[in-house]
């Protein structure tokens, strides 16, 4: 091909593009937002790392959804057919076998890559003001996704599952004046049966997607307002030494390209390592051994375990449910009691405390495991 | 209550008052004074005169109370002495328990036999109230009685063994006082009885032959559905061979002793007394119970057909009804044996050592062949259902699904009773139609194992391609980057 003929091919693309461009703005006004977009920057310092880890979230959800969607579409959320149905989608539905188990694993790196994400913003001291609620917002989505797990853990109907969410109910109903109204609510009367079943499938399609698109649009929508949050020895620096990278595309395409990865271990972990299915659950036998709940629980599952049944005048359950939960209050409550805010100085009592917090999670949650 | 239990405590202490009231036959006031007298009066008195109560010195004062030595009547019948009268019937049994259930004073009239007789009683289902609440069903008069009591074995006892048929008939051949009970109730175990072997011989005078007492036992007596009954399923081969396994008593009849001993490793005996299947038949199952008696060389299909109707059908329509009836031979036990039946297993079909067919059946003969045929097409269903087993079990351990194929064996398993049960049919086309469906089930689960372990090779496979395609465009998008950073460094 020539270059004159070369030239003509692409001022012709070009001339369709700025058509279409015209067409589109003189419709939705589009050029304010290219020239958001245009100079919407990254940081790019040591930690840019971190920054990826929201996004990876974002997919593992978009994964959940096309997953969870294809799968509802032959799941039965009764106690006589959940078992049966989900058996049925392993062995019978085309890929029904992949599609289940890239939804149980994505659900897990999901939650996995929100708590990295989480404590990544917390050692960065990103939730210090102006971005309190963009905090409370993204709390709110690991909240959501945690109840996401519990409640599609039961889904399947297997024996492990029923008696998990029997324990993990248990525990609800030990927490102080509301516990045992908590725990009828949840399981739809006093034991885990298909009532619980059909309300955790009911919250897990219709409720909790609808609250985790609220507060996932408010979370974007606050980033976007406010834009990435910058590391703290920046305050200092002047405009110009302050390093960073264009959003589009350069930020983009390298976020496209970890969920490439991603989307790769997804699937090697779904071929390698299928959700196994199990037996299915009988409300008359009794509890197989090894019974514990979904691996980001196990931490405080094993904690509950150590304490005594009664200390000093307290039941010890009880104490325990009261410990995690002033505990989950502090770290939520961490913009208002971070008392450097305003000084501008790294807090190091703030870091110190996020790394206890870590190596009690992991070593707690290691001894679990171990345990069996 | 009150007044009950006052009365009980009266009886009580003057029973106890009245029980070291003995006296020899002839010091007897009472007894002396009633045998004078005419009539109604006088017939307990003549009753008692060979009551074994008597003859062992106790006076009339041991049931009744008051003072048998004192000729004269009033005092001799003085409450104050504890004079009964006539014992109330709610609480007359009493008036036995108070020596029978004593050690003491049944050993110091020689009695060796045991005392548990009230325990025994008062647990049996003939103690529990009456329909008009006058006392227990029956006590021990109605089966003893009260004034001509005679030793057990006396053939004078109401309860000896040839008396106790007609004294049991008594209550339970009634159909109009049995339905007070239990309307539903059969009545009609004494005809039965008569028909029966036993029965027969009791009436010919043989006491050693069992009756009622020998099946159900005395005092202790329980319903048929109580695990403590003699007759309970579980319990009642245990009763039978309390006679047929005594060797010496069987001896008599000519009757074999070893029938237990096979029952209890038979399919029969192993499924009822080891496994608890209450369908499982016991003795009574085949013999029946109270008309027992064995089954014939021409009618034990039929009672075996009871349970086995199919089997019984088939065989009924065959060529071999009319063969054995020519013979003699008994149906289905000159193949299955009797008493110690054992699990049929594929080795009982065929021409082979352990055959049934080969006692008959001889090389080149038609029945031979046929045999032969059914044997070699339970060996290929055999054979496929292994390997289509092996394929499952590999796909399992692969981590496959293959769940429904398993359960489809579960088919098989009623595919392979009703085959078996057509050999009774002896044609080789009603067989083969009973297999054949069993054949396409292990086919198809063999294709579905075969398929399910390539599927697990194929998602291997596709992942690979997947996964090479996915890491392909990484290195594209990753070369797509550095060259639009190389741009932006160089601007």
């Amino acid at each position: 091909m020539s270059k004159e003929k070369l030239h003509s091919s692409s001022t012709e693309t070009g001339k369709a593009d700025s058509a279409i461009n015209k067409w589109l703005d003189d419709r939705f006004q589009l050029a304010a937002l290219r020239e958001f977009a245009k100079h919407k920057s990254v940081p790019k310092f040591r930690e840019t790392i971190w920054y990826y880890f929201g996004g990876i979230a974002l997919l593992l959800f978009l994964v959940q959804v096309c997953t969870g969607i294809l799968l509802v579409m032959y799941y039965k959320g009764t106690e006589d057919s959940a078992f049966e149905s989900v058996r049925f989608i392993d062995a019978k539905v085309n890929f029904g076998w992949l599609i289940r188990s890239i939804h149980s694993w994505s659900a897990n790196l999901m939650i996995l890559a929100i708590f990295i994400h989480m404590f990544s913003i917390y050692f960065l001291k990103s939730f210090r003001k102006p971005r309190e609620l963009t905090w409370y917002t993204g709390i709110g989505l690991l909240f959501v996704t945690m109840a996401f797990g519990f409640s599609g853990y039961l889904l399947p109907w297997n024996e492990l599952a029923y008696f998990a969410t029997k324990v993990g109910t248990d525990i609800t109903g030990q927490v102080p004046v509301v516990g045992k109204f908590m725990l009828t609510l949840m399981r739809g009367g006093a034991d885990v049966t298909g009532a619980t079943l059909s309300r955790f499938f009911g919250i897990h399609v219709a409720l909790f997607p609808g609250i985790f698109a609220i507060f996932l649009m408010l979370h974007l929508l606050f980033i976007q307002r406010q834009g990435m949050s910058e590391p703290e020895e920046w305050a200092k620096l002047d405009p110009k030494e302050k390093k960073t990278i264009p959003f589009f595309p350069n930020f983009m395409l390298r976020e496209l390209l970890i969920w490439l990865i991603v989307i790769n271990i997804l699937a090697v972990l779904a071929v390698y390592f299928p959700w196994e299915l199990g037996k299915k659950a009988d409300a008359f036998a009794s509890a197989p051994q090894g019974i514990k709940p979904e691996w980001y629980f196990l931490f405080m599952f094993q904690i509950l375990k150590y304490i005594p049944g009664k200390v000093w005048l307290f039941d010890g359950e009880v104490l325990g449910v009261l410990f995690f939960g002033v505990g989950i209050g502090l770290w939520v409550l961490v913009p208002f009691w971070d008392s450097k805010i305003k000084s501008g100085h790294r807090n190091k009592i703030l870091t110190y405390i996020g790394i206890g917090i870590v190596v009690f999670m992991i070593t707690f949650t290691t001894i679990a495991w171990i345990a069996g | 209550m009150k007044n009950r239990l006052i009365l009980i405590i009266t009886l009580l202490f003057s029973i106890i008052g009245t029980c070291k009231l003995q006296a020899a036959p002839g010091n007897d006031e009472c007894y002396n004074c009633h045998e004078n007298l005419d009539g109604k009066v006088q017939a307990p008195a003549a009753a008692f005169k060979t009551d074994v109560h008597h003859l062992a010195g106790i006076s009339c004062s041991g049931c009744h109370g008051g003072d048998s030595k004192n000729g004269d009547m009033e005092s001799a019948m003085d409450k104050k002495k504890g004079f009964l009268g006539i014992p109330q019937v709610k609480t007359r049994y009493m008036v036995c328990v108070k020596c029978h259930s004593d050690k003491k004073t049944m050993q110091s009239f020689g009695f060796k036999g045991g005392t548990e007789q009230f325990e025994k009683l008062k647990e049996s289902v003939h103690f529990k109230p009456s329909y008009n609440n006058q006392g227990p069903i029956a006590d021990c008069i109605t089966c003893h009685g009260a004034h001509g009591i005679a030793k057990v074995k006396d053939p004078k006892s109401k309860v000896s063994p040839l008396n106790v048929v007609a004294l049991c008939g008594g209550c339970h051949s009634n159909a109009t006082f049995m339905k007070q009970y239990n309307p539903g109730i059969p009545v009609d175990q004494v005809i039965k009885y008569r028909t029966s072997v036993h029965g027969e011989k009791n009436a010919k005078g043989d006491a050693n032959t069992a009756q009622c007492v020998s099946c159900h036992s005395n005092h202790g007596i329980y319903s048929v559905k109580d695990p403590r009954s003699t007759v309970y399923n579980k319990n009642i081969a245990k009763t039978c061979s309390g006679c047929h396994s005594n060797s010496v008593l069987m001896a008599k009849y000519n009757i074999p002793s070893d029938q237990y001993e096979k029952y209890k490793t038979s399919v029969h005996g192993k499924a009822l007394l080891e496994k608890g299947d209450a369908g499982a038949p016991s003795c009574n199952g085949c013999h029946g119970n109270h008309g027992a008696t064995p089954p014939g060389v021409e009618t034990i299909s039929k009672v075996c057909g009871t349970c086995h109707a199919f089997n019984m059908e088939l065989f009924e329509k065959s060529v071999h009804k009319n063969a054995f009836a020519s013979r003699s031979l008994p149906e289905c036990e000159t193949c299955h044996g009797n008493h110690g039946i054992q699990p049929v297993t594929d080795e009982f079909l065929g021409t082979g050592e352990k055959s049934a067919c080969i006692k008959c059946h001889h090389s080149g003969d038609k029945g031979f062949i046929v045999a032969a045929e059914m044997k070699q097409l339970m060996d290929t269903l055999g054979m496929q259902r292994k390997s289509a087993n092996e394929y499952l079990d590999k796909a399992e351990q692969l981590g496959m699904d293959v769940s429904d194929e398993k359960y489809s064996f579960q088919k098989l398993k009623q595919i392979l009773i009703k085959t078996k049960t057509s050999v009774h049919s002896s044609e080789l086309d009603k067989f083969k139609n009973e297999l054949n469906p069993g054949i396409e089930i292990v086919n198809d689960a063999e294709i579905s194992g075969r398929k399910a372990i390539e599927n697990y090779y194929f998602r291997r496979k596709g992942l690979a391609v997947a996964s090479i395609l996915v890491t392909f465009l990484v290195v594209l998008l990753y070369i797509k980057l550095k060259r639009i950073e190389r741009k932006d460094n160089a601007k």
